[in-house]
């Protein structure tokens, strides 16, 4: 199968994506890129099966008094073509810190 | 324990939210509202437990909330007009209407450039049905076998579009032959003129051969551009079986068997009509 190229913002959110930021929120704060480059570039990376979306089970989220929201996880395809922008763009490892749980 | 509802949104992010989520498409409204609230309600807490100046993140947000907002509605166009006839048209429409302000900006107005283009586009009617025949003559176009109804409704749709696709495909040539050999045609008019029908020729050709290509490979029925080329065969056995290419009509009207190389046994390429049934899968 055909690796995608993925422009530098869509590599710097999948490797957000795949290092545990889930939320749009989430990958924002952490990449520094504007919300309209972030919230568009999920929808692509999602329509190009690199990502997938779900929602947070409504009971956890009643649970803890706020609204259940979308998160985001990289499918198979997405973490080889997470793995084929690092080498692509070697500096990517070091502009994304692994979150902490 | 109860679970308390989570607190209402401030009164700005509300309004913006009925505003923009009428750009949506309504079939993705409802999780698009939902999804967007939810990440304005977590930014305003989030922000209140950092204590940061929650303006300068309300703003981003906001823009990242039309930008979601608009690609959702162009990403809902481009699947529905996606290869249509309509799209194609309006696309050298379009390009014809650039063509003709790019003209106006390099003449520096209607006056001096109505008189020019009038000038050229007689002889330029003149060449356009030579240019035509000569597409026609020289188009490695292979002739399609219909595979079962022959609809005379379909059969002149698809040659109205071919017919307005063409016109629209001179209109261009000329406009763009025009762009090029107005600015040098107050220095040089006999040159301009000459280069302006070279120009002409070699755009209605480029255009022409592409039109008619394009018609090859659209859909006998609803003239959509047919989709998912998948290759059958092997050439080894070319002599044997069937090697070739086979297109689908993306709304399940029929599929395009296009051979790899003519042969005695299979000279042309073959429309064959679907199902019924297949227009449901497609559509699923």
């Amino acid at each position: 199968m055909n690796t995608p190229r993925l422009s530098h913002s869509a590599a710097l959110i999948l490797k957000a994506l795949s290092l545990g930021y889930c939320f749009g929120l989430d990958v924002m704060e952490v990449t520094g890129l504007p919300s309209g480059t972030v919230y568009p570039a999920l929808r692509r990376l999602e329509r190009d099966e690199l990502v997938e979306s779900r929602w947070e089970p409504e009971e956890e989220a009643t649970a803890k008094q706020r609204p259940a929201r979308r998160y985001y996880e990289v499918t198979r395809e997405g973490k080889t073509a997470a793995l084929a922008a690092t080498q692509r763009y070697p500096l990517l490892a070091h502009l994304v810190p692994e979150k902490r749980s | 324990m109860s679970h308390q509802p989570p607190a209402p949104l401030p009164l700005f992010d509300r309004n913006l939210l009925c505003i923009v989520e009428r750009v949506v498409p309504f079939a993705e409204r409802e999780e698009w509202s939902r999804a967007w609230r939810a990440e304005f309600w977590h930014m305003h807490h989030r922000s209140r437990s950092h204590r940061i100046q929650t303006l300068s993140v309300v703003t981003d947000l906001s823009i990242g909330l039309i930008w979601d907002a608009l690609w959702l509605r162009t990403d809902s166009w481009r699947r529905t007009l996606s290869g249509t006839a309509t799209l194609c048209i309006s696309s050298l429409l379009g390009l014809s209407l650039l063509s003709t302000l790019i003209a106006l900006v390099l003449t520096g107005g209607w006056h001096s450039l109505s008189p020019y283009l009038s000038d050229h586009f007689n002889l330029s009617l003149l060449a356009a049905p030579l240019v035509v025949f000569v597409a026609f003559a020289t188009a490695s176009r292979r002739h399609i076998e219909q595979g079962s109804t022959n609809n005379r409704l379909y059969w002149i749709k698809r040659q109205l579009f071919f017919a307005v696709k063409i016109s629209q495909v001179l209109l261009l040539a000329f406009l763009l032959s025009a762009d090029l050999c107005q600015p040098i045609h107050t220095a040089l008019p006999n040159t301009a003129d000459f280069l302006q029908v070279l120009c002409f020729v070699i755009f209605a050709l480029v255009g022409l051969r592409w039109a008619l290509r394009d018609q090859e490979q659209r859909c006998k029925q609803c003239v959509q551009s047919l989709a998912t080329p998948m290759r059958v065969g092997r050439p080894s056995h070319n002599l044997l079986e069937w090697n070739g290419t086979e297109l689908n009509c993306k709304q399940g009207h029929g599929l395009l068997s296009v051979p790899e190389m003519e042969t005695s046994w299979c000279q042309s390429s073959q429309w064959v009509d679907l199902d019924p049934s297949w227009e449901q899968a497609a559509s699923v």
